[in-house]
């Protein structure tokens, strides 16, 4: 930009109205590309909702596929047994999503009591191995359990014997017992170090002068800690357990694709793997699509309650 | 303030740009999704003799290997067709996912092959992806080796699924004659530890549950591995599983029947190899619930591998390997135990019936079975892929397809007859020896045909030589030098080969060829649906079953499992089944 264009523009700047009408434009030109990808990605692809109503067949148009109204809605619930079915499913995905958020508060503790570690080098170690695990599949992680469990050559079934603490081995991957709690435990190994990264960041950005004023206050470490750090990352707490609420129906299905068995499948078949199983493993994709069109109504649901119960506790919210 | 206009005027553009393109990339979808209107372009030169060198596109959904084809099989293709061949295999990349997306981007490749004739197949043909054989009368001018060896096959798929007038593709395992078109030994056993069996005195087995004391008293014998592990009578796997505990179904394969009605996709039904019966997989006197009790009773003896329902085929492979396992359904997933080193000291499985088995087994159907053999219906150079698989469907290309060049593992000896060379010894069936760079390099193993799908049934006379083509069944080679656990089964038994054996014993049930020109059903969606549902339960609860703690629970669970399943619409899916049993198979065979 050269000197008369910007001096130009400084012109303009000073009648109000001219400001206005030109930078509007100008911004909106900004903003346009990501408004576009928006549009692309988010709402272009709610026409896909369409093969709810269809059987449809991949390779065969839409128009030449057979229109099934909305028989994939109401199959869910034709009859008694598939009632209870889609009941279990529920009561599942809840139980595992309600664990999931009592636990999303242990990054905060871990994240909170990392950084006041003195040595770099053992924070540095500690913060590899925690975050480590996330980069690791699910189906190597099974494998990893099942190396650590399988009662013919598992690592702790042989450690039992031989100390002869047990006599018969234990089958722990084909046991319904605690699936949940399991479930949640294997996610939080998985998820501990990388869910504090968000945290670490928010900790950092803490104004160092707080902590010094609290420190000529006299407070100690427990109480800059618990007067000064927690209160600083709430927010960032906050908008993140939103987020999950908001994903509450939503599990994912990996996790218990992979640690399913004929034993535990009633317990660790959630909404997800549900899907999975009956539809996607049959190329179902007018079931699949409406299953997921109902979870993205009651995903925006929940986000919206939370939302304006933040509003109310809190008096704050993300939007 | 102009170059600011410009560049906003650029974004403007690009933004256009990005919705756009993916506009068209959505209509081009549209468009070649109705149109199998595409003509492929005929171009006229493939008389030249030194013709340019194409890659094809394999689509493969049995393949196991997916990438460029090496090793021996290549150098083949390529000196004969001047073809290189990309192979794409769903396998291994998200399966029926994988399918779907090629499916709906409208372009199987060039050459396609299905792993059934049931839904999929019908659908690329309905949607056009599919290239007629009968188009410029490719199959006449190119297709020599088709119409000669896989006539009836070639009119079969036109009734069936042509309309009477096109061809979309031909099935695998082209076979004529009577009897089973197994070769040395069958698809199902059961084989056991013959060293231990001969030990105990080779007692009697007259049912089923007779090999679990005999079991028992075989592990007693044996009670470690050679690596030290326990030995497990038997061990299972569920990641086989459809509708069902597949290892359980095995059980009515020993009894003559067979999943489905042998058109028809599979679902809650089992039907007799060549009688009108059929029986469903939750009846109180089948065998699918006479497996279940067989597990479960193996399981109270402490017979059944604990692991069973936790691992995969992979890790059972391993434990057959190392000699944890001493029960094997089938003959060919215990052929890891039997190594050189092992048989020359005696010890290996060999076949062990239960004297009132009924062994499932497949006619000849000169007809074809249910994987199909097609091409893309934009395939580049239709002739010359014509030309190719014309050649895997004649006897040079059925013996060197499968067994490689000739001269390197097998040759003809001075009377015409074939034999194996000492070289393949060696490398037959599929060992890692290296191959001479002359024939391609790399690895027998690496370069057999990775694409992974029969043509003509392997136990057919090869006219070329009067024997089969299957090398197991040559005389040579059921006389070369047999090992001590074979030379021991043999004597004991009498007969060569374990086909003999259930031949002999009339132990067998063979299919008949059946010719139909229905089109196998696909299952509507709302029903299928619910059978997915339903086989969700029976896998469930078939694995409660085998592994509940006494007897009381057994039939508890069994009892749940029958309530839910009819719940689900159990009978209905039955009842539709035996219907297009019925009408579509029984008549016919």
């Amino acid at each position: 930009m050269d000197i008369n264009t910007a001096s130009k523009t400084m012109v303009d700047a000073k009648s109000p109205k001219r400001f206005q009408s030109k930078d509007k434009y100008y911004l909106f030109l900004m903003a346009l590309p990501f408004l576009v990808l928006a549009f692309l990605f988010s709402y272009l692809p709610l026409y896909g909702w369409i093969y709810a109503f269809y059987d449809y067949r991949p390779g065969i148009p839409l128009s030449a596929s057979e229109f099934m109204g909305f028989d994939w809605f109401t199959s869910m619930i034709s009859n008694e047994i598939q009632r209870q079915e889609v009941l279990r499913v529920l009561r599942n995905t809840f139980a595992i999503s309600s664990l999931n958020i009592a636990t999303s508060v242990l990054p905060v503790i871990f994240a909170v009591f990392l950084v006041e570690l003195r040595s770099t080098r053992f924070k540095k170690i500690v913060q590899t191995l925690t975050t480590l695990p996330n980069f690791i599949s699910w189906v190597l992680v099974y494998s990893f359990a099942f190396m650590l469990f399988s009662v013919d050559n598992g690592f702790l079934n042989n450690l039992l014997l031989d100390l002869g603490w047990i006599s018969r081995p234990l089958n722990i991957l084909a046991s319904d017992d605690h699936t949940w709690m399991a479930m949640t435990l294997w996610s939080v190994w998985k998820g501990l170090g990388w869910g504090a990264i968000m945290y670490i960041a928010a900790i950092t950005g803490i104004d160092q002068e707080i902590y010094e004023a609290a420190r000529v206050d006299g407070a100690g470490r427990f109480r800059l800690m618990w007067h000064v750090t927690v209160p600083g990352i709430m927010p960032t707490f906050f908008v993140l357990l939103l987020l999950s609420i908001g994903n509450f129906i939503n599990n994912g299905m990996e996790q218990f694709y992979v640690f399913q068995n004929a034993m535990n499948t009633n317990h660790i078949e959630v909404l997800d793997l549900y899907v999975y199983n009956i539809g996607m493993t049959n190329s179902n994709f007018g079931f699949a699509t409406a299953v997921s069109m109902l979870k993205s109504l009651v995903s925006l649901f929940l986000l919206f309650v939370a939302n304006s119960m933040s509003k109310i506790i809190r008096g704050d919210s993300i939007f | 303030m102009k170059k600011r206009w410009y560049g906003s005027a650029l974004l403007i553009l690009m933004c256009a740009m990005l919705v756009f393109t993916s506009a068209c990339s959505n209509n081009n979808g549209g468009n070649s999704a109705d149109g199998g209107t595409k003509a492929p372009a005929a171009s006229g030169n493939n008389e030249n003799p030194d013709r340019e060198e194409i890659t094809i596109d394999v689509f493969s959904m049995l393949a196991n290997y997916a990438g460029e084809q090496p090793g021996w099989f290549a150098k083949l293709v390529k000196d004969k067709f001047n073809i290189k061949l990309n192979i794409i295999a769903s396998n291994l990349a998200g399966g029926q996912q994988k399918i779907a997306t090629m499916m709906a981007s409208g372009d199987l490749g060039d050459l396609v092959v299905f792993g059934t004739n049931g839904r999929d197949y019908q659908d690329a043909i309905k949607a056009g992806l599919l290239l007629d054989f009968t188009k410029d009368d490719l199959l006449n001018k190119y297709g020599q080796g088709l119409l000669a060896n896989a006539p009836e096959a070639i009119e079969a798929n036109k009734k069936q699924f042509g309309g009477g007038t096109a061809v979309y593709g031909v099935g695998f395992d082209v076979g004529t004659g009577e009897g089973p078109s197994e070769g040395a030994t069958m698809n199902y056993g059961p084989n056991l530890r013959w060293d231990l069996y001969q030990q105990l005195g080779s007692p009697e087995i007259k049912t089923l549950n007779d090999y679990l004391p005999l079991l028992k008293k075989m592990q007693e014998l044996e009670p470690k591995s050679e690596n030290g592990r326990p030995t497990y009578g038997i061990s299972l796997w569920s990641d086989w599983d459809g509708s069902y505990m597949t290892l359980a179904k095995v059980i009515a394969q020993f009894h003559g029947y067979n999943e489905g009605d042998g058109l028809n996709p599979a679902g809650m039904i089992l039907t007799h190899q060549n009688k009108d019966e059929w029986q469903g997989v939750l009846d109180e006197d089948g065998y699918y619930l006479q497996g279940l009790k067989f597990y479960y009773d193996a399981n109270q003896m402490g017979l059944l591998d604990p692991d069973s329902l936790t691992q995969k085929f992979s890790d059972v492979s391993n434990k057959i390997k190392d000699g944890q396992v001493l029960f094997s359904h089938f003959p060919w997933v215990d052929n890891v135990y039997n190594t050189p080193e092992r048989t020359a000291e005696g010890k290996g499985f060999a076949l062990v019936p239960f004297a009132d088995e009924k062994v499932t087994s497949y006619g000849q159907s000169p007809y074809g079975g249910n994987r199909v053999w097609a091409i893309g219906a934009d395939a580049k150079d239709p002739e010359r892929i014509m030309e190719f698989l014309s050649w895997l469907y004649s006897p040079e290309g059925v013996m060197e397809a499968n067994y490689g060049p000739k001269g390197l593992a097998w040759d003809i000896d001075g009377s015409g007859k074939p034999f194996v060379t000492e070289y393949g010894w060696k490398a037959l069936p599929a060992n890692a020896e290296p191959v001479p760079a002359e024939y391609g390099g790399g690895t027998f193993k690496d370069g057999t045909n990775q694409i992974n799908n029969t043509t003509l049934k392997l136990t057919n006379i090869n006219p070329d030589t009067g024997e089969t083509y299957d090398y197991n069944l040559w005389p040579s080679t059921l006389n070369h030098n047999p090992d001590p656990v074979t030379k021991s089964w043999r004597e004991a038994t009498g007969v060569m080969t374990a086909k003999d054996y259930f031949v002999k014993n009339n132990m067998i049930e063979v299919s008949k060829p059946f010719f139909t020109t229905e089109t196998p059903v696909t299952v509507p969606a709302q029903l299928q649906q619910k059978i997915d549902g339903i086989g969700k339960i029976i896998k469930e609860y078939s694995w409660k079953m085998v592994f509940a703690k006494n007897d009381a629970e057994f039939n508890k669970l069994q009892e749940e499992m029958i309530t839910k399943s009819k719940g689900l619409g159990y009978d209905e899916a039955v009842a539709y089944e035996v219907g297009n049993a019925e009408k579509m198979v029984f008549p016919f065979r």
